[in-house]
């Protein structure tokens, strides 16, 4: 499985950026860029609103089930989602193999407007994606004050 | 693949409860939700796509925030799968971008069966993902010792652990919490030590 690039503070920027824009010309609420696991990599617009941890999760099990059952149609060309609400609606768009970018808008906005700025934002996304892929730098985690013989301090069962 | 986001110095974490059905893989996440001890706001909801008759029909899923590793926020995100020989492409679809798994076993005898098809099946769906069992953090959970069918440990490791490494092995009455938080602890445990080992993780 192809992995995703690590993000650097640039990569970051521009990802942001790229959500910014689009909300700005789709009016949509809430972009979310999402790794076909389920991680939330990262979000623009009303944070508070949404559970976007939960969202992200559910979204891409959604767009991987729905790709699925497009895959057993003979359909290889699977690579958008379109939740249509009363309030809200959900757009979830592949930006590569590893990444989707899920977009909320209010249901009056209609999804025409959303798939049209959604398609080059994902597309720049994706470029950007692939210039942390070449930059390939070195980096590890320092868990050096971690005392691994002992793990019970990550999660304790609360008394009583 | 777990994400290290070193801009916002967040990492996030799957781990995947994995089992035969009714072995208790959504007992286990209802009570780590219920008695996990987090700072206010560090855990999130529990969610179910479950049946109406509360089987697991895609997936539970509940976050977590584990203590700040040097600065890092440690995003934990627990899944389970459905058990149900059926669901098999539902697995492969909650097994995508697995970081550890947590096998949940069933200790009555009559169940031993089960639990060796659904061991062979992880490996089988691993393969699919071009990944191995033995290269994946994993933990095993013997689970219903309230139970008084349950056959002993020895005989369970024996049909379950009897391979070149052995794994980490819990038993456990998973609606008692008893074994929860120790096959939690040890999942997370063995990841940072992957992490640790390996120098330059693949991440995003």
């Amino acid at each position: 499985m192809a992995s995703l690039p690590q993000l650097v503070e640039e990569d970051v920027l521009k990802l942001e950026e790229e959500l910014r824009g689009l909300l700005a010309q789709s009016e949509a609420t809430t972009a979310l860029l999402i790794d076909t696991g389920g991680f939330l990599i990262g979000s623009s617009g009303d944070a508070g609103q949404f559970d976007l941890t939960t969202i992200a999760a559910l979204a891409a099990g959604a767009f991987m089930a729905n790709q699925t059952i497009a895959g057993l149609v003979s359909e290889p060309h699977f690579n958008s989602l379109y939740q249509q609400g009363e309030q809200f609606s959900l757009f979830v768009l592949a930006v590569d193999e590893q990444a989707l970018l899920v977009v909320i808008f209010q249901a009056h906005l209609g999804v025409g407007l959303v798939k049209y700025y959604a398609q080059p934002a994902a597309m720049r996304i994706s470029r950007q994606l692939q210039i942390a892929h070449a930059r390939n730098p070195d980096a590890s985690l320092d868990l050096s004050e971690l005392n691994l013989a002992d793990p019970r301090g990550l999660f304790r069962k609360k008394a009583g | 693949m777990a994400i290290i986001n070193q801009a916002t110095k967040e990492l996030q974490v799957k781990i995947v409860y994995y089992g035969p059905a009714m072995g208790g893989k959504t007992t286990n996440l209802v009570q780590v939700h219920d008695h996990v001890q987090t700072a206010a706001g560090h855990k999130g909801k529990l969610v179910s796509l479950a049946t109406s008759s509360d089987r697991t029909l895609f997936f539970d899923f509940l976050p977590i925030e584990a203590m700040s590793i040097k600065g890092f926020k440690t995003k934990f995100q627990l899944y389970t799968v459905p058990g149900q020989v059926i669901y098999n492409t539902t697995r492969q679809l909650v097994l995508r971008g697995v970081d550890g798994i947590v096998f949940v076993a069933d200790s009555q005898y009559e169940k031993m069966a089960e639990n060796v098809e659904s061991l062979a099946n992880l490996e089988e769906n691993l393969k699919t993902l071009k990944l191995a069992l033995a290269s994946i953090p994993c933990v095993l959970q013997y689970n219903k010792r309230d139970l008084p069918n349950a056959a002993p440990v020895e005989y369970m490791d024996f049909l379950l652990n009897n391979r070149d490494l052995q794994v980490p092995a819990f038993t456990s009455t998973a609606h008692l919490c008893e074994g929860v938080f120790e096959s939690l602890n040890m999942i997370t445990r063995l990841l940072l030590h992957k992490f640790i080992s390996q120098p330059a993780p693949q991440y995003a």
